[in-house]
């Protein structure tokens, strides 16, 4: 491997790593408040993680695409 | 598989540093016969036990159902009613079964990630992902284009609820975000998450395997690698969770994606 193309897979771990700041947040804020919400209504605990898997996949993809950036760099 | 090959790079002598074999070599998939490799022997296998599996648990339903055929019917069940009629609505039905054929596959497509001998998840070849997304956003398109005629394309790219100075702005952003977007990241996500629990997966049980074959010549290096397989063991546990969820919310999304063509108002 030549410098360049070691520098490069170095940036390009850094890119992913910056890549999964926003949706790690994201999915803890939305798990957290899926928590709460299925601990004060058991009853919707169903609906309530049913969302929670849906906002989870749309934030998670943030994250999966910086991953796919890393192969790909 | 020898040590030479996984890390033929090594000095074992001398330094414990090794130069890995690219990750491309993880994508490789030689030919087993005449350029039939083992990605599309598996996608066989796996439609074959979709299959199989339906036919012979609801082939005929006794009174008292047996043990399997209810475990097969709560799968099919947990698809027909909680996402489609759960999430489409009362025109869900008509969708079930692409739902319950599109879960039952990546489902299994996705064990044989963790199924010993075959370690390999169909589901991480992007060709497999991207077909089934495409197949989604064929059918969610045609669903409204059906339901609402042309207005399905005219209340995208021209919404009328948004001020008038914004339409054009909310027009492009919801196009893109609709036809390319969404099964673009519908792809990726199961792929990615698959790639992720094979690589790692990949990683832990080749680096155990390195220290007990490769360096136990030196102190204490057995014991490193037995714990990488310890490490490797939980992670098997993670994965079957990772497989059973990406399926799920393959199919989820696929259904909500058809929901938002069949009702513009949601």
């Amino acid at each position: 491997m030549t410098e360049i193309e070691i520098t490069k897979g170095a940036i390009a771990l850094i890119g992913y790593g910056l890549a999964a700041i926003g949706p790690g947040v994201g999915i803890g804020i939305l798990a957290g408040n899926a928590v709460q919400a299925m601990a004060r209504q058991p009853e919707a605990a169903g609906m309530v993680r049913t969302t929670m898997f849906l906002g989870i996949a749309f934030t998670e993809a943030l994250a999966l695409i910086g991953f796919v950036l890393f192969f790909l760099a | 598989m020898d040590v030479e090959i996984l890390a033929f790079e090594c000095e074992t002598a001398t330094d414990v540093v090794c130069t890995p074999p690219f990750v491309n070599e993880l994508f490789e998939t030689p030919d087993v016969f005449l350029g039939i490799n083992r990605a599309m022997l598996l996608m066989f296998l796996a439609a074959f036990i979709v299959i199989a599996l339906l036919y012979f648990a609801l082939r005929k339903r006794p009174v008292v159902p047996t043990k399997f055929g209810a475990a097969v019917e709560g799968l099919v069940t947990l698809v027909k009613d909680e996402i489609a009629t759960g999430i489409i609505g009362p025109q869900g039905a008509k969708y079930a079964p692409y739902l319950i054929s599109i879960f039952l596959f990546i489902l299994v497509g996705n064990l044989f990630e963790i199924t010993p001998l075959i370690n390999f998840p169909i589901t991480s070849r992007m060709a497999l992902p991207a077909f089934l997304a495409l197949l989604t956003w064929v059918i969610f398109v045609f669903a409204g284009f059906r339901e609402q005629g042309f207005g399905y394309l005219g209340h995208i790219v021209w919404p009328k609820d948004v001020p008038i100075a914004l339409r054009w702005l909310v027009g492009i952003i919801e196009f893109v975000s609709i036809f390319l977007v969404r099964p673009f990241s519908l792809a990726v996500r199961l792929f990615a998450n698959l790639v992720a629990g094979h690589v790692m997966l990949t990683l832990l049980l080749v680096t155990g395997y390195v220290y007990i074959v490769g360096f136990s010549n030196a102190t204490f290096n057995g014991v490193f690698g037995v714990l990488w397989w310890v490490l490797a063991l939980a992670i098997f546990l993670f994965e079957v969770v990772v497989s059973i969820l990406q399926a799920y919310i393959f199919t989820l999304l696929s259904a909500v994606y058809i929901q938002t063509s069949v009702h513009p108002e949601h």
